[in-house]
């Protein structure tokens, strides 16, 4: 008896012994050397800044940057959270607004006092601090397909009102045949095809942010109380019908992403919605015609203007003893030129910043440059809502509203419904 | 030789420690913060009491996940049953290349879900729609899964084509166990092939029925793999007045409830289906138990 007791005691030390080994796993060695860990979720950008992390590691002596990447419909979200519940929280990582910060502020470091904020329109500020590095700016308005439009005899520099979409529309549709196409416009807006995001987030951002000041949030501060601008909301909900209407019901129905950027790839539609991050999808898919830009123009009076933002910031976690070398590494990437180098021409994007000269390759990311300098350009504050709401509220209205498209009202009436329930989410 | 004791504590340590650190330590931390406003990370941790549930009731996406699901559940039983009770019959009367078949209609049961439902998106959206339009056959012209009332179905039948093949090894294993001399006897009296399978196989076979039974009601309860990648919720259609997703069933609501940072409120979603799942199972079984026949 005594003998099995012994036993016991020994097998239950063995399986806390176990334990301690597993959870303890987490403790961070002690050196002189820091190391940043730094987590992100842009897989398109993997190669480039594990490139430009090794470069930066190898010019500081006493800092090795390495980065982790996880994204691409990767469960990002999930998997910080498990870092964080097991100690291993990223000296580096990423926000993609305003829910994300409300989630992690307890670790959000105060980046106000650094060199780049200057620098950049889109830094992540809450009451006037700023917490985070915009990681890009993306942005988007109606790309269309030059080539298309010269052939029916439309001007891309006409389309700035809701009418004049509508006639140009018009025309296309008259000219199907002719032109080769099979609808004016590849828009999506399918729940089941993974597009909600398109028509349910940054179709409707149009209505968030057209045609006012880049930092007027007026219209999503009264959205967020509960309310909608009627008469502008209307004149939102007009704008859209048309480009349903026009769109190939396919793709708009149950499209992917891949059918919806190919139909416009291959030609088959004059207009395409969606960001400048379809540039490289349209270089592998061998697009030759020449892409521009037209703004979304769902008022009555004129809008010139493009939707830009940075979708999602870099947040220096304020806990961990490397904080001030994970700062250095940012304002880096910022600053030099090598940090330029990484950002315009190895991940391809276009950086925040002003100070930064080189060109991107891609011809949307062009046109969004070029009109970033013209400046008259729209804020994009779909961030600002509460986590979900355009997932799990406004996408199957959306996708509704795609599926009756002559229900207007319903529309309207569904949206005024589900605005006047944000306060409570 | 006698087995110590603590040799056989060795051996079950590993198991029990497994299952407490991922089944049962999580499980009681589950029905803790379902009573709580956690957000997934945040240490300052709420109670508030039975609100989560509460709000339950009032959100009909939730409502309504919690029907389609129930609608699923019945329309899986009924056709995984029948076609595996169909296909086990086909695969163990005398028909040539028999085990051929046994294996092929297991096979679909080894594909993942995640990848099945990509295949039979395909399938559905674009070879079938093509099929349509190039043949003018109107109801194939827009795809099955774009349309709220025929999307639950469609998931059930492909459902069924992967899982018929599991619950037919089951019903096999169970027909090969029954002596032969019964079925022959009644051959011999006469019998006709209905009847010996109406009043002979199904009794005997009742036990295989309490397991199938059970494991299409819980597996389709809790259908989530293939219900992601096949529609992803899609399309919308109109429930309680509102625009609610109309193939989400129970266990997508909760994930997509979770990945908005709604710990508290997906954990006590999570709670209801455990409950609501643990009631009808334990039913089904106390009924089917009773039905099975003693040897």
């Amino acid at each position: 008896m005594r003998k099995s007791l012994l036993k016991m005691v020994a097998l239950s030390l063995m399986v806390l012994m176990v334990a301690g080994s597993v959870f303890g796993a987490g403790v961070q060695e002690t050196s002189k050397d820091v190391t940043v860990n730094m987590f992100q979720l842009k897989v398109e950008i993997k190669d480039a800044i594990d490139g430009y992390a090794a470069k930066y590691s190898a010019a500081t002596p006493g800092v090795t940057v390495k980065v982790e990447t996880l994204g691409g419909g990767a469960d990002y979200g999930g998997a910080l959270k498990a870092k964080a519940q097991s100690g291993q929280m990223p000296d580096i990582f990423v926000i993609e607004g305003r829910g994300g910060y409300d989630i992690w502020k307890d670790y959000i470091a105060d980046l106000s006092d650094q060199s780049w904020v200057a620098d950049t329109d889109l830094a992540f500020k809450v009451d006037g601090k700023v917490y985070g590095f915009p990681v890009a700016i993306e942005g988007y308005g109606l790309a269309y397909n030059a080539d298309i439009l010269a052939k029916a005899g439309i001007d891309p520099a006409t389309l700035t009102t809701r009418a004049a979409y509508e006639k140009a529309f018009q025309t296309l549709e008259a000219k199907k045949a002719q032109l080769g196409i099979d609808a004016p416009v590849s828009m999506a807006a399918s729940v089941a095809g993974g597009m909600w995001w398109v028509a349910a987030q940054h179709n409707l951002a149009t209505y968030w942010g057209g045609g006012l000041d880049f930092n007027d949030t007026s219209i999503i501060d009264m959205a967020l109380n509960g309310k909608l601008d009627d008469a502008r909301f209307l004149q939102y909900a007009k704008y859209l019908q048309l480009l349903f209407k026009y769109a190939d019901q396919k793709i708009l129905l149950n499209g992917s992403y891949d059918d919806q950027v190919g139909a416009f790839a291959q030609g088959k539609t004059a207009f395409l919605h969606q960001g400048n991050w379809v540039d490289p999808n349209l270089k592998q898919l061998g697009v030759t015609f020449k892409v521009g830009y037209a703004p979304h123009a769902f008022l009555d009076k004129e809008q010139k203007g493009l939707y830009l933002f940075a979708p999602s910031w870099y947040c220096v976690n304020a806990e961990s003893p490397n904080a001030e070398a994970a700062k250095a590494f940012l304002t880096a990437m910022a600053t030099t030129a090598d940090g330029h180098d990484y950002m315009v021409n190895q991940a391809g994007m276009i950086p925040a910043f002003k100070s930064v000269t080189l060109q991107p390759a891609g011809q949307l990311s062009q046109a969004l440059m070029a009109a970033n300098a013209k400046g008259g350009n729209y804020g994009v504050f779909f961030g600002m809502l509460p986590d979900g709401a355009g997932q799990n509220v406004f996408g199957p209205i959306f996708d509704l509203f795609a599926q009756n498209q002559n229900n207007l009202d319903r529309f309207i009436a569904d949206m005024k419904r589900a605005v006047a329930d944000l306060p409570n989410m | 030789m006698k087995q110590s004791r603590a040799v056989n504590i060795l051996f079950v340590a590993p198991c029990v420690f497994a299952f407490f650190m991922i089944i049962v330590i999580p499980f009681f931390f589950g029905l803790y913060y379902s009573v709580t406003d956690w957000n997934g990370v945040s240490n300052n941790v709420n109670f508030v009491g039975l609100r989560n549930f509460s709000n339950l009731a009032n959100s009909p996406d939730f409502v309504y996940s919690f029907l389609i699901t129930i609608a699923y559940t019945l329309i899986n039983i009924v056709l995984i049953n029948i076609v595996s009770f169909v296909l086990s019959l086909v695969v163990t009367s005398k028909i040539k290349r028999r085990n051929f078949y046994r294996a092929g209609f297991f096979v679909p049961y080894l594909i993942g879900g995640i990848v099945l439902g990509y295949i039979w998106q395909f399938i559905l959206n674009n070879i079938l729609v093509s099929l349509g339009t190039t043949y003018s056959i109107k109801f194939l012209e827009t795809s099955f899964l774009s349309l709220p009332h025929t999307v639950i179905w469609t998931m059930a039948v492909v459902n069924t084509w992967q899982y018929a093949g599991y619950i037919m090894l089951i019903f096999v294993a169970s027909i090969q166990s029954i002596p032969s001399s019964l079925m022959e006897a009644a051959s011999v009296d006469g019998a006709p092939f209905i009847s010996r399978v109406l009043h002979i196989l199904l009794p005997m076979m009742a036990n295989a029925f309490t397991i199938s039974l059970f494991l299409t009601l819980t597996t389709s309860f809790k259908q989530f793999d293939m219900n992601l990648t096949l529609t992803n919720g899609g399309p919308a259609t109109r429930f309680m007045d509102t625009p609610v997703k109309a193939s989400q069933l129970l266990a997508m609501n909760i994930f997509n409830t979770a990945t908005a940072n709604r710990m508290a409120e997906a954990q006590a979603k999570a709670v209801v289906l455990f409950v609501a799942l643990l009631v009808v199972s334990l039913i089904q079984v106390s009924v089917n138990k009773k039905k099975e026949v003693e040897m």
